[in-house]
């Protein structure tokens, strides 16, 4: 791969000519071999229609995009991406703004707090929710205990239970890039809304959030991304009554040893994680246009 | 700062070369990869037959943590390049592997303590070094009387308090498969237990994935549910409320098997592992708390934390082929999403 000699001339297309490819090629490689080349092997397996690998052919697609079952499985792990992206919008622009306005030496404490959930293994954050989901879980005892509820509610083993570990566990992922935009955010901006008589919330709606909207673009990215591939959280929390893409896809590779199946929910769970991070970058661009 | 120049580190190059080829004291004689399930079996693999492996032959073994399905499923994908030495199977895994010819052949005359492990328990592809007994496990603090058969878990009180478990482990298969013959079912026909379960559904405390089954128990978010000896055991060792009883159809019974992996570079290391494994003086010690594990020894003497006698009784209890079930398993896998979930 020869560097591109500069040819004279000045300005931005000379710049480009004297780009040397050279650099980028050990990166370029790195994903042609560890991305570009297993994503070629998933999809020429998902190209046989049976287990054994013997039949060439759409069989494996036909079943799984045919049957109403692994349809809903797509749609309620694209319903689990957005609801953890929402719990997680609605409780980080609140602590974000809190943050804004702190001190430094509360903002120091606030990043701690922010941050140590990182620090701990998800599978750990996991089964800690577990003690707290429970029937004789903190949260049922608590409950019962103040004599709201005179029987423990069901919160292990359902969508809501779910939501709530994974609002907790992604959390760090949708406040950090909120906390750096917010930090950027010009405060005279906010200042100079409040003066001309706007309320809070106008000024919430019509100056904040069109400020802060790149990074909880990139929040939301991050969320959606990791709560609808969030194996351990949906398997352990969810149990088996909630079926998600991740967990299909190990059973049909681990238990069943359908490959070609499991190679098409893995390809299906792909485009539908990239479906929502592109609808997320539209959204970036919509909101920079108005 | 410390200038490091070329005959320094000439010097200091020659001094580690010299070094490596100075005879090496304390290194053992023999190596060996040996897959083992997470958790329990790892300490125990870890805690005693390593050992008495290093001290009866000088190998050294190292662990790679698997489920039976990942084992199986990791040696498919290396394709003639085992990334390990020996299996530690179930009999549905066992079968699907050695379907696929994953497995060496056995030669028992390699194994110094064969002679005193039960005819049958060694194949000519495997050697069994342990037998899971499995059954209903329950809260005696939690239900006035203790269920007596597997038609109990269908009916109140405790079906409000069940945790179900599919057919992705055996002791889920076989639980579910003598269900069945309960409702005139049989090993290959579920049938009569799909219209049970989804009835059973609705009411259920929890429909959870396997592994999570124990922790749930401890929570107190269920309180019966189909596991094996070794589970009760280890949950009753942290003082969970638990005991076990054999359905009125009787308990099931299956083994644990161990295999040299098809092309394995350390087959002669392979034997003598599996060899110090089915030993006398490792399954008495793998048998008591906190392993629990049955011994396959016929010389060993059953302590009394374990849940069976005598190893006569094993014959007594309802066992499984699994030739016939593998085939109709991903099927039922299926059936059991399908179904059973919300």
């Amino acid at each position: 791969m020869a560097g591109a000699v500069a040819t004279g001339g000045g300005g931005a297309g000379a710049l480009m000519e004297k780009v040397d490819w050279r650099l980028a090629a050990p990166l370029g490689l790195t994903y042609l071999i560890f991305f570009a080349a297993p994503f070629a092997i998933l999809l020429g397996v998902s190209l046989y229609s049976d287990s054994e690998q013997t039949v060439l052919g759409f069989g494996s697609w036909t079943k799984f995009y045919t049957d109403a079952f692994y349809l809903k499985v797509i749609y309620d792990t694209l319903k689990l991406g957005v609801f953890a992206v929402v719990a997680t919008t609605f409780l980080a622009y609140p602590l974000a703004l809190v943050f804004r306005a702190s001190s430094p030496r509360i903002q120091r404490v606030l990043i701690f707090v922010i941050l140590m959930p990182l620090l701990t293994s998800v599978v750990i954050r996991t089964f800690a929710w577990i003690v707290i989901l429970a029937r004789e879980g903190v949260i049922n005892q608590t409950l019962m205990t103040l004599g709201i509820t005179a029987t423990p509610l069901n919160l292990l083993q359902t969508e809501l239970g779910l939501v709530i570990a994974l609002t907790q566990i992604e959390m760090p992922l949708m406040l950090l890039p909120l906390l750096t935009i917010m930090n950027q955010m010009d405060q005279n901006l906010v200042d100079a809304s409040r003066a001309l008589g706007s309320s809070k919330w106008r000024t919430f709606f019509r100056v904040i959030l069109p400020l802060t909207l790149p990074g909880w673009i990139a929040g939301a990215t991050l969320v959606f991304a990791s709560a609808t591939t969030a194996f351990i959280s949906q398997s352990v929390i969810g149990g088996a009554r909630l079926v998600y893409l991740p967990a299909l896809i190990w059973q049909q590779s681990m238990v069943v040893y359908n490959w070609p199946f499991a190679a098409v929910a893995s390809l299906t769970l792909l485009f539908t994680v990239l479906s929502g991070i592109m609808a997320l970058g539209w959204l970036g661009r919509f909101a920079k246009t108005t | 700062m410390t200038i490091l120049n070329r005959r320094d580190l000439m010097i200091g190059a020659g001094a580690l070369g010299a070094a490596a080829i100075l005879p090496r004291t304390g290194h053992a004689a023999g190596t060996l990869t040996a897959a083992i399930y997470p958790g329990t079996w790892e300490e125990a693999y870890r805690g005693v037959v390593a050992p008495a492996l290093k001290k009866a032959a000088d190998i050294d073994v190292a662990f790679d943590s698997l489920f039976a399905v990942d084992q199986v499923a990791k040696v498919r994908a290396a394709r003639g390049v085992p990334p390990f030495d020996c299996f530690v199977l179930d009999p549905g895994p066992a079968a699907a592997a050695q379907a696929a010819g994953l497995f060496e052949p056995i030669d028992a005359s390699k194994l110094s303590n064969a002679p005193k492990v039960p005819t049958g328990l060694i194949t000519s592809h495997g050697v069994t070094c342990n037998a899971q007994v499995v059954g209903i496990a329950y809260n005696p603090k939690k239900f006035a009387a203790a269920p007596k058969g597997w038609a109990d878990l269908f009916k109140s009180p405790y079906v409000e308090r069940l945790g179900l478990t599919g057919f992705q482990t055996t002791f889920g298969t076989v639980s579910i498969i003598e269900m069945a013959k309960v409702f005139g079912g049989s090993e290959t026909n579920v049938e009569p237990v799909f219209a049970e379960l989804k009835k059973a559904v609705a009411k259920a405390a929890a429909v959870a994935a396997p592994a999570a089954m124990p922790g749930l128990f401890q929570q107190g978010q269920i309180d019966i549910m189909y596991t094996n000896t070794n589970t009760v055991a280890i949950l009753k060792g942290r003082g969970v409320d638990i005991e076990f009883v054999k359905p009125e159809t009787g308990a099931i019974t299956f083994q644990t098997t161990l295999h040299i992996v098809k092309g394995a570079d350390n087959v002669a290391n392979a034997y003598k592992y599996m060899d110090t494994a089915i030993s006398a003086e490792v399954q008495t010690l793998l048998q008591r708390q906190p392993y629990n594990m049955i011994p396959i020894n016929k010389d060993v003497t059953l302590v009394d934390t374990l849940d069976i006698k005598s190893l006569d009784e094993l014959a007594k209890m309802a066992t499984h082929d699994w030739s016939k079930i593998n085939p109709l398993r991903a099927a039922w896998i299926e059936r059991f999403n399908k179904e059973i979930t919300k």
